[in-house]
């Protein structure tokens, strides 16, 4: 048995095609990413190295980065303070919904799973200034004063951004913690109620508390989740106007492709995956607080 | 255990509906929870809507028109203009493809971490989960200069590599978790029978992980039949586009054919939301699985 488990031969034909395809498909190509961030390279024939001439541009002098990085932060903050905040209190709701729980369970987590291209070209219809339904809302429930070009208007556009992305997301953090609260045991609910806590208290003081690993999990892939995000940006606003909606996936997309800055452009991917993981690792031991057992 | 809770579940709706027929409370929750799913649902529900409208009928001032008649011709207009059809089977066959390919790598890998003996396992396995922090967005522009280099450029494989290395570190997480629990005495008698690893993989070790491959195999359906950026990126002949595009197809001359680009949204939305209305449980799960991991 031992022997034939510790085969040299069988493990190796058991992880190299695994490995195979990691390696040619991400490692090699980050690696390929650092290399080419290095240079001044244009697309099409020679290239020179530049050492970190492209590093310290794009971090000291680059504007566009540096819009990309506070909107990705923007956008990370809103999530946490309006997305969970609102998921948490839905999803504590609808575990008192009885048949509806799972109706009810489907429909809020729909969103998620539709592609981001439908997403976004229908988020951008709804905004249209023509025939968006946002507008036509607002018309008819005597508003009309708030109408206005929803992607047009550079001090708008990026929480409309905004909340497109938090329509989509929803579900996934919805869902998080939702499963999160059916892991705390219904003891704890018939001790609390025994104890005399009225259900604000059962909530707040016991509950919620509970749910604080299920948080971290969550926050850490909301992080992440606004970090990488692109698609919408790219199909809605393309970054604009005026770069006021631009994020870090778009812009590097634009300058990769759109400018042939290829050199240029594999910095800011390289970047793109340092600032990635640091977050990651970062929140992963500052949020890794020991949390009773239960 | 599930179903123990669950029928413990019934159980407490069952007594607590004897007590109570429906107080003041739950109509007020049954109520707030109808409005909150219909207001996440409505964008999709109005795409809907209005893909069964005329185009003229868009710039309404009405929230919501009821089609008379319903233009289904915008579904047939969709499949003509928007080249639907060709890329609906270009779809099928990547995501197919990319989903077999995922599962069959992912098992093997699974069972070399779970049951094989050597020395760089876990460390092989941890560099395996790191790929599920790389942005896609950062291998955009190497791998379209590899793929550029090799040939790979507009070719069912450029789409199928990458979206394979991209699933695998989630699948195989859930794989090896569910392998984890398979008791060995099972595979102790296989060997004392000669079986050989293969043998024992394919024909007693797969049966049995089954749920498993279920769930990792939905969630990466819905992962490929929605990814849009690398499509776009590295396919641009007709030929190779897969579904997501049709969209895109529609700016020039039919961009004022409202009515069939929201068929095509709503073409390329449904497969989803039916994939997610038959697996469910899967596909929660599936999610839930990957997000612990963090």
């Amino acid at each position: 048995m031992n022997q034939l488990m510790s085969d040299k031969r069988t493990i190796f034909f058991l992880v190299a095609p695994g490995s195979l395809i990691l390696i040619s498909m991400i490692i090699f190509p980050i690696g390929m990413s650092i290399y080419y961030g290095f240079t001044d390279w244009g697309g099409i024939g020679d290239y020179n190295f530049v050492g970190l001439e492209n590093f310290k541009n794009i971090i000291f002098n680059d504007e566009i980065f540096s819009t990309s990085l506070i909107n990705a932060l923007l956008l990370t903050v809103a999530t946490i303070l309006i997305q969970h905040p609102i998921a948490i209190f839905l999803s504590i709701l609808i575990t008192h919904c009885g048949r509806w729980e799972k109706v009810l369970r489907t429909i809020l987590f729909i969103p998620a799973i539709i592609s981001i291209v439908v997403t976004a070209k229908l988020w951008a219809s709804i905004y249209n200034p023509q025939y968006g339904l946002l507008n036509n809302v607002l018309e008819s429930i005597g508003l009309s004063a708030l109408k206005q070009d929803w992607l047009g208007n550079p001090d708008i556009a990026i929480w409309s951004i905004i909340v497109v992305t938090m329509w989509q997301g929803f579900g996934y953090a919805f869902l998080l913690y939702y499963a999160g609260l059916k892991g705390v045991p219904d003891e704890l609910y018939e001790a609390a109620k025994i104890d005399g806590a009225n259900p604000f208290q059962l909530y707040l003081q016991v509950v919620i508390p509970l749910l604080a690993p299920m948080m971290r999990v969550a926050v850490i892939i909301a992080v992440i989740a606004c970090l990488k995000q692109m698609e919408v940006v790219y199909l809605m606003t393309g970054g604009g106007p005026g770069n006021s909606t631009q994020l870090l996936g778009n812009y590097l997309y634009q300058t990769a492709f759109s400018s042939a800055q290829y050199g240029y452009g594999n910095a800011i991917s390289v970047l793109f995956v340092i600032v990635v993981l640091i977050i990651t690792v970062v929140l992963n031991k500052f949020l890794k607080r020991d949390v009773g057992e239960y | 255990m599930e179903i123990q809770g669950h029928t413990n579940q019934t159980i407490t709706i069952l007594q607590k509906r004897k007590r109570k027929p429906l107080g003041v409370g739950k109509v007020i929750l049954y109520t707030f929870m109808a409005i909150i799913g219909f207001l996440q649902i409505f964008p999709l529900l109005w795409l809907f809507n209005y893909s069964l409208l005329k185009s003229g009928d868009f710039f309404g001032d009405t929230i919501f028109q009821l089609p008379s008649p319903p233009q289904w011709g915008n579904y047939v207009s969709a499949f003509t203009q928007g080249n639907v059809l060709p890329y609906f089977f270009n779809s099928v066959l990547v995501t197919f493809v990319s989903v077999a390919l995922t599962a069959f790598v992912s098992i093997l890998l699974a069972y070399a971490f779970t049951r094989m003996k050597w020395r760089f396992s876990a460390l092989f396995m941890n560099i395996i989960l790191l790929g599920m922090m790389i942005p896609i967005h950062a291998t955009l522009l190497p791998n379209f200069i590899i793929f550029n280099e090799i040939g790979l450029l507009n070719s069912y494989w450029a789409l199928i590599l990458p979206y394979t290395a991209f699933n695998i570190p989630i699948s195989m997480f859930i794989v090896t978790g569910f392998m984890e629990t398979i008791p060995r005495s099972i595979e102790e008698a296989a060997v004392i029978d000669g079986a050989s690893i293969w043998k024992i993989l394919f024909k007693i070790i797969f049966p049995i992980t089954k749920p498993a491959i279920a769930t990792i195999s939905v969630v990466n359906f819905i992962n490929c039949w929605n990814e849009f950026i690398m499509a776009y990126t590295f396919n641009t002949m007709d030929q190779f586009k897969t579904l997501p595009f049709s969209i895109v197809q529609f700016v020039g001359q039919y961009s004022s054919n409202y009515g069939a680009q929201f068929a095509v949204m709503s073409l390329i939305a449904i497969p989803s939301i039916i994939m997610y209305l038959i697996f469910t449980d899967e596909i929660n799960k599936g999610l839930m699985a990957g997000s612990v991991k963090g």
